[in-house]
């Protein structure tokens, strides 16, 4: 290596905070870039382990105990992945039931995924001579800023649907085979409502600085642009200023990736409801599929892969689907090649970005499909299609509320418990949520779960091709090494979640029989 | 006087962090603010870079910073077989830290189950452990002799996850320098020293013993259906959760998350049973008068509960 690179090239490790979990980046600088990038998830917890050998049900109880932000989003998963064994078919009140609470969970975590987590960079002492820093201060300061307290204000005043519906938030087990265990009352579906009405109301005049219609109408880039010139509103809001900040810090550059998107899809629509996905379809609310460029296919489960060569597990060659997937943790050996607790998943042998930009970008949301078109994705685009994910979430949870039948029943006994083996897809707030259940003499004999953040945050593969987030890292400019704001928000526009990095063992207690 | 908290993510979900955001009267931000408390870090709220992170660490270390409140969440991951290194923190293992860390606080307060006695962790892989409780065992990560320099041992705050009113509760208490009562699992006695199962709206079923089999009824979800109500200590059913409910009055059995064993190994929605009546009674029952009790109980019942018809 001539001398010259040797003297540019210099490797930072940062551990990165207002991620939910442990994580890792290390990169390598040249000339004030990032050249190379490598993410490690540097938690391994084995949860579902546990879940081997355990009654049929326990995947109910444990799997949302494997994030505390996303809960809803896994007993989705673990009770379509049990409906589809036992052979259930919950009434349109169970699904409707289900429905809300996954969606609300959505709108908590977007907003405070925004403003306690992702705008807080805006405040960082990088920014100090951006013009626009001192107000950044006033909006997102840690637990002080207008933004901040109002966030959290507002966020678990709209949960509280979710424990109107199942019981508390987070860690809630009401979703069982065949619908859902509660059966709320007409008072408390109207409570429901209101509360859904008032934290639209709050984010329309906050976040949006507009009508969700006035929002919905947005196109294109140019109309993007017009709706930021049109009023005093909408440069004010929460959604205006961080439009108006990230051209200034440039995050429309930065980030930029496969341009691989992936989305399980959720929500299927019951037969009868009034409410339609995109393009007037009466399937679900957001579809499935795998997006490259224009092109859109649908999802197909049987395309998932995982792979460990960079992983912290015993190898296998090549990648392997969830219902024979295996992993035996491996601390050691294979040095400077294993880096990671994150197994690499793959979508026919691919790596694929996950979340709310995926949903926007397989849905064919004009507007989304415009600005990826023109300037790739990144993390300005990937921030937006978080932000504004509720605009569409709220009528359809309109919509469902006025379409659930007190008097009817929300669940319906599964015909059979049985032996067998089911898939539950669904998004997460951060993206495509998978579990891979088999049941066996009443027990679970596999559980795999594939999280989105295992997605997006994946380490190399077999083929040595990079992660997500660690492409999206590389051509990132690094003004000061000590403080890599820019790595910050790169990872974060991905909305990480590391506590999602959880790994199946073959059996109970298996590592007391592995030597590490 | 500013009190200084910091608080610390190990081998969990974060599920407590998220809870904690859900407080109200007084919420998160206003208790820190009432009680002076300054936040020196947390993981996902805090903003300081990773080199102020470590200097931050580096201070309290060297005693220039007072540590008054140090928060873990999660429970102490020491696999695997004792490196700790399926958990690390700038490449060392995290747990070194946790030690280090508690040595130098005045109060170390176990937030959640798995920092209390290992919870879900516990049973895997990661060799986890609460930080002095390994389930029901005294012990745990610190040992069962560790006291902080209050002179407490660790107030353990159990509950998957825990109420956000018994994190904001016991952090006024420890600040204000109120005597905080705890129990045998070194758990606050005030918010520990009550059953799951007061309160619930289903208690008149459970009284007549009028119980369910399956889920959408209205009945006691006891002696078929797991719920752990009247085993399980915590004030789910007097708080509320999320100040609208709780589960068992959602028609889903109570988990027994705040029990130093939890997760049990016997499958959850069923109840073992030996002649019809649950193999494990309500705490402190004799089984003999409970079996005459719930028999002639059964016999009173009134029809409006046999029929479902008093709502819950």
């Amino acid at each position: 290596m001539p001398a010259a690179e040797v003297k540019a090239s210099r490797r930072i490790e940062v551990p990165l905070n207002r991620v939910e979990g442990d994580l890792e980046i290390r990169v390598e600088l040249q000339d004030g870039c990032v050249a190379d990038a490598w993410s490690s998830g540097t938690l391994y917890r084995g949860i579902e382990n546990m879940l081997v050998g355990r009654g049929s049900y326990d995947g109910l109880v444990i799997t949302p105990r494997v994030c505390g932000i996303c809960g809803t989003a896994h007993l989705t998963a673990a009770a379509m992945a049990l409906d589809q064994i036992t052979g259930a078919s919950p009434p349109a009140n169970g699904i409707l039931a289900r429905h809300l609470a996954l969606l609300t969970e959505h709108l908590q975590s977007d907003v405070r995924h925004a403003e306690l987590m992702f705008f807080a960079d805006f405040v960082n002492p990088a920014y100090a001579n951006c013009a626009l820093h001192s107000e950044a201060v006033r909006r997102f300061a840690p637990f002080q800023g207008r933004a901040v307290v109002e966030a959290i204000k507002e966020t678990r005043k709209v949960i509280e649907i979710i424990a109107i519906l199942g019981g508390q938030w987070p860690h809630s087990s009401y979703m069982v085979p065949g619908g859902v265990s509660t059966v709320p009352k007409k008072n408390e579906i109207l409570r429901c409502r209101h509360l859904l009405g008032q934290f639209r109301a709050w984010y329309e005049h906050r976040i949006l600085g507009c009508s969700c219609a006035r929002w919905a109408a947005i196109q294109s880039c140019a109309d993007l642009d017009a709706w930021l010139d049109e009023s005093l509103a909408h440069r004010a809001g929460d959604l205006g200023f961080f439009m108006r900040f990230a051209r200034e810090a440039s995050l429309d550059r930065i980030g930029r990736g496969h341009g691989n998107f992936l989305c399980f899809g959720q929500c299927a629509i019951p037969a009868g409801s009034a409410v339609r996905g995109p393009g007037g379809k009466s399937d679900c609310l957001v579809p499935g599929g795998f997006a490259r460029g224009e092109t859109v296919l649908p999802f197909d489960q049987e395309k998932v892969a995982e792979h460990v060569a960079h992983s912290w597990y015993e190898d296998y060659a090549g990648g392997r689907h969830p219902f024979d997937g295996v992993t035996r943790p491996f601390a050691s050996g294979a040095e400077g090649r294993k880096y990671s607790w994150a197994k690499a998943p793959r979508y026919d042998g691919q790596p694929a970005e996950t979340g709310p930009l995926a949903e926007m970008i397989v849905s064919g949301h004009p507007l989304f499909r415009d600005l990826v078109a023109r300037g790739g994705p990144n993390v300005f685009v990937r921030e937006l299609a978080r932000l504004v994910r509720p605009v569409a979430l709220f009528p359809a949870m309109e919509q469902w509320f006025a379409e659930i039948g007190p008097d009817e029943k929300f669940y319906t006994a599964p015909p059979r418990v049985e032996d067998g083996r089911g898939f539950g897809g669904t998004e997460a707030s951060r993206g495509a949520l998978g579990h891979w259940v088999k049941i066996a003499g009443g027990r679970i004999e596999r559980y795999q779960i594939i999280t989105p953040t295992a997605w997006n945050g994946s380490p190399r593969d077999s083929e040595g091709v990079r992660g997500p987030w660690e492409e999206a890292l590389v051509g990132t400019p690094v003004k000061d090494p000590e403080n890599p704001v820019e790595l910050g928000h790169v990872i974060r526009s991905f909305d990480a979640c590391l506590v999602c990095t959880v790994h199946t063992l073959e059996g109970r207690r298996a590592l007391a029989r592995t030597r590490i | 006087m500013t009190v200084n908290l910091y608080w610390m993510q190990c081998g969990g979900c974060g599920g407590d962090t998220m809870s904690l955001l859900n407080a109200d009267a007084p919420d998160l931000l206003d208790a820190l603010a009432a009680l002076d408390v300054r936040v020196l870090w947390h993981p996902s709220l805090s903003s300081a870079s990773p080199a102020q992170h470590i200097e931050l660490i580096e201070c309290i270390l060297g005693e220039e910073l007072p540590l008054d409140i140090f928060c873990v969440e999660g429970a102490v991951v020491r696999g695997p077989t004792g490196t700790g290194l399926f958990e690390t923190f700038a490449g060392r293992p995290k747990k070194d830290l946790v030690a280090r860390l508690a040595s130098k606080a005045r109060f170390v307060v176990a937030v959640g189950t798995c920092a209390s006695f290992g919870g879900i962790s516990a049973d895997c892989a990661a060799e986890a452990c609460g930080l002095q409780f390994l389930k029901w065992e005294k012990g745990g990560f610190l040992g069962r002799d560790f006291a902080a320099r209050s002179g407490l041992p660790v107030v353990n705050l159990p509950g998957c996850p825990c109420h956000p009113d018994v994190v904001t509760g016991t952090l006024m208490a420890l600040v204000q320098g109120a005597q905080v009562a705890l129990d045998a699992y070194n758990t606050p006695s005030e918010w520990y020293g009550m059953l799951v199962h007061q309160g619930c709206t289903r208690n008149e079923y459970h009284e007549y013993r009028v119980e369910e089999r399956d889920f959408g009824e209205k009945g006691c979800l006891f002696f078929h259906m797991g719920c752990q109500g009247p085993l399980a200590h915590g004030p789910c059913n007097k708080l509320l959760w999320n100040r609208r409910n709780s589960k068992t009055r959602a028609g889903t059995p109570c988990f027994g998350c705040t029990r130093p064993g939890f997760p049990q190994e016997e499958p959850f929605f069923q109840t073992p049973n030996i002649e019809e009546l649950p193999l494990v009674l309500p705490e402190g029952v004799d089984r003999a008068h409970y079996m005459a009790y719930k028999g002639m109980a059964a016999a009173a019942a009134p029809q409006r509960l046999k029929d479902r018809r008093t709502e819950v």
